[in-house]
């Protein structure tokens, strides 16, 4: 158990997946001044995360490397991916559609995400077990999330502050990501 | 929604298509690459032991005992190798610990791959920190402040902790499995 | 030939996909450790590139609207497959230093831009054109980032092997922090505000 708490806390905090792997750069620089849109953004991604994780877990222990096939794991995780990330988009249009339309473009654009893609090459290349693989998505996708908030509550402040006019936008939102990245560099000491 | 009824299954069809010759063309290029592959991950490890048992001539990997390669050189046993991983501050940190053939004292120890800060804990493949395993006895496998014969790395305790675990665990396993004393 | 070079030159001021269009930055920030990661990495992106725009614009009349993104998924696996496998087999230590970012290149926005915004629109030369301009303007900023990060983060340079030069002070004492992550999104964000004020990109 310790060992599966581990996994997840690391993925969340220690190697965390934006401010440390750089993975999910995009919806991090483009998140709203809205705490609820950056907690729909990361709650979406994170169920992304977690199934398309147990998917390729199964096609790439009882398909992939069954068949010697391994090499196929990037096109079959795509797709599996791609296919999600549809499915998921038509599930909140018919269930929820003031969140689809809140999170609008960046519902599609999740299939891009390197944070989605990043744990299922991670699964694979640790060679976790499948209820491994399970706290790693979540702790990545929990991680992400976690970083998406804290910038959503900056972001406020960052738009009426008195930014200097080249570092205004992606510049200074750059170096925010720089100080959580040092802060983050604290939790070192837990695993 | 235009109507497609006529044309309904192209679409279908040629996706298909594109993707038969995408795995046609996938199974081509393994069929190239996996022999080179299989040949650097043998290479490499010929070299790493080369270097840790001088005088080697041969090796036999799985012998006796699975996971352990047996050094020889001209037909004696010189020593025994194995691979062995330990989890440093940044990931797996891949050993290779070499035992000389009285089954008690360190040949030497060679990092394989590390994912460490540079800098900090990455210094444990520097040798001024691995020649310190160079020629102990298997019991002297423990970081100073814990009486063994290992300094850490200043500002990377972590790594160089991982490392001494790392170390000794893998040997007090291997050496029980080749019948060696404890 | 003039608009060849005028396609290939967009790709790498203009159209610059890491400091203008701001697309590619997973790869570019975490792969910008070292001049030789930046190359290996630029090498990996071109061939992808040019694999994937050459083919869908030569598909481009067939392609059923329908299906067309994961047609280009498809097509862009694949070329990241081979590239993988062909790095792996030949340069192991590259592919050991990219890691699991080779493999993602098949989701950096760059390649699938390219292949919906240019290639699926535009003859073969000119889809090629636009590949090398593109891979040259990424292969531009990660090295500029790479060779900061590099140099200030461990005091010196060097080249597949070869050392080039040391820096005199921070050769025994590099600022380690520009190596580490949160130096990439230093250098990244100095390097927005310095092209921004050169006026070689627009302000917010």
């Amino acid at each position: 158990m310790s060992n599966l708490i581990m996994i997840f806390l690391s993925l969340a905090l220690v190697n965390n997946f934006i401010v440390s792997k750089f993975l999910g750069l995009c919806p991090f620089f483009g998140v709203s001044k809205k705490l609820s849109s950056a907690f729909s953004m990361g709650i979406a991604v994170t169920l992304v995360m977690l199934i398309a994780s147990m998917v390729t877990w199964v096609i790439n222990n009882y398909i992939l490397i069954r068949y010697g096939v391994e090499y196929m794991n990037i096109i079959m995780y795509i797709l599996v991916i791609a296919s999600l990330v549809q499915m998921i988009e038509l599930f909140i249009k018919r269930t929820n559609l003031t969140l689809y339309n809140a999170l609008g473009i960046y519902l599609p654009l999740i299939t891009t995400n390197c944070a989605v893609l990043g744990i299922t090459l991670i699964n694979a290349s640790e060679k976790y077990s499948f209820i491994e693989s399970i706290f790693a998505s979540l702790g990545g996708g929990l991680g992400f999330m976690l970083i998406l908030i804290i910038m959503s509550g900056i972001r406020e402040k960052l738009d009426i502050a008195d930014t200097p006019r080249v570092m205004k936008g992606l510049p200074i939102a750059m170096l925010v990501g720089m100080m959580l990245g040092l802060t983050f560099f604290g939790f070192g000491g837990i695993v | 929604m235009k109507d497609k009824s006529l044309k309904g299954t192209f679409p279908v069809v040629f996706l298909t298509l594109v993707a038969l010759i995408a795995v046609g063309l996938l199974v081509g290029i393994d069929s190239i690459t996996a022999e080179k592959i299989e040949q650097q991950e043998d290479q490499k490890i010929q070299e790493m032991l080369a270097e840790m048992f001088a005088d080697m001539d041969s090796y036999q990997a799985d012998d006796p005992v699975e996971d352990i390669y047996t050094i020889y050189d001209d037909g004696d046993v010189i020593g025994y190798s194995f691979e062995t991983v330990g989890k440093g501050y940044g990931g797996d940190i891949k050993l290779l610990i070499g035992l000389e053939n009285d089954k008690t004292t360190l040949k030497g120890v060679t990092v394989i791959s590390q994912g460490e800060t540079p800098g900090l804990g990455s210094r444990i493949t520097e040798n001024a920190f691995l020649d310190m395993f160079a020629g102990i006895d298997k019991s002297d496998v423990a970081l100073s402040k814990d009486g063994g014969q290992i300094d850490a790395i200043t500002g990377a305790t972590i790594s160089s902790s991982a490392v001494v675990d790392a170390v000794m665990g893998a040997i007090s396993e291997k050496v029980q499995l080749l019948g060696g004393s404890e | 030939m003039r608009k060849f070079l005028k396609h290939m030159s967009t790709g790498i001021i203009i159209s610059n996909p890491i400091f203008v269009l701001a697309l590619g930055f997973c790869p570019a920030l975490a792969v910008s450790t070292s001049v030789d990661n930046a190359i290996g990495m630029s090498v990996g992106v071109l061939f992808v590139l040019l694999g994937s725009n050459i083919i869908v614009s030569v598909i481009r009349r067939w392609v059923p609207n329908m299906v067309r993104i994961p047609v280009f998924i498809v097509i862009i696996a694949t070329f990241v497959t081979v590239i993988n496998l062909v790095f792996h087999a030949y340069v192991p230590s590259l592919y050991e230093s990219l890691g699991i970012y080779l493999p993602l290149i098949v989701v950096n926005c760059i390649i699938l831009g390219r292949a919906e915004a240019f290639a699926s629109k535009n003859p073969i030369t000119d889809s090629i054109a636009d590949a090398i301009g593109v891979s040259i303007g990424f292969f531009l900023a990660l090295l500029i980032i790479s060779f900061f990060r590099e140099l200030l983060g461990t005091g010196s340079l060097s080249l597949f092997g070869t050392h080039l030069f040391t820096l005199p002070v921070l050769g025994e004492n590099p600022m380690t922090v520009f190596i580490l992550p949160p130096g990439a999104f230093l250098v990244m964000a100095l390097l927005l505000a310095l092209l921004r004020k050169m006026g070689v990109i627009k302000h917010e």
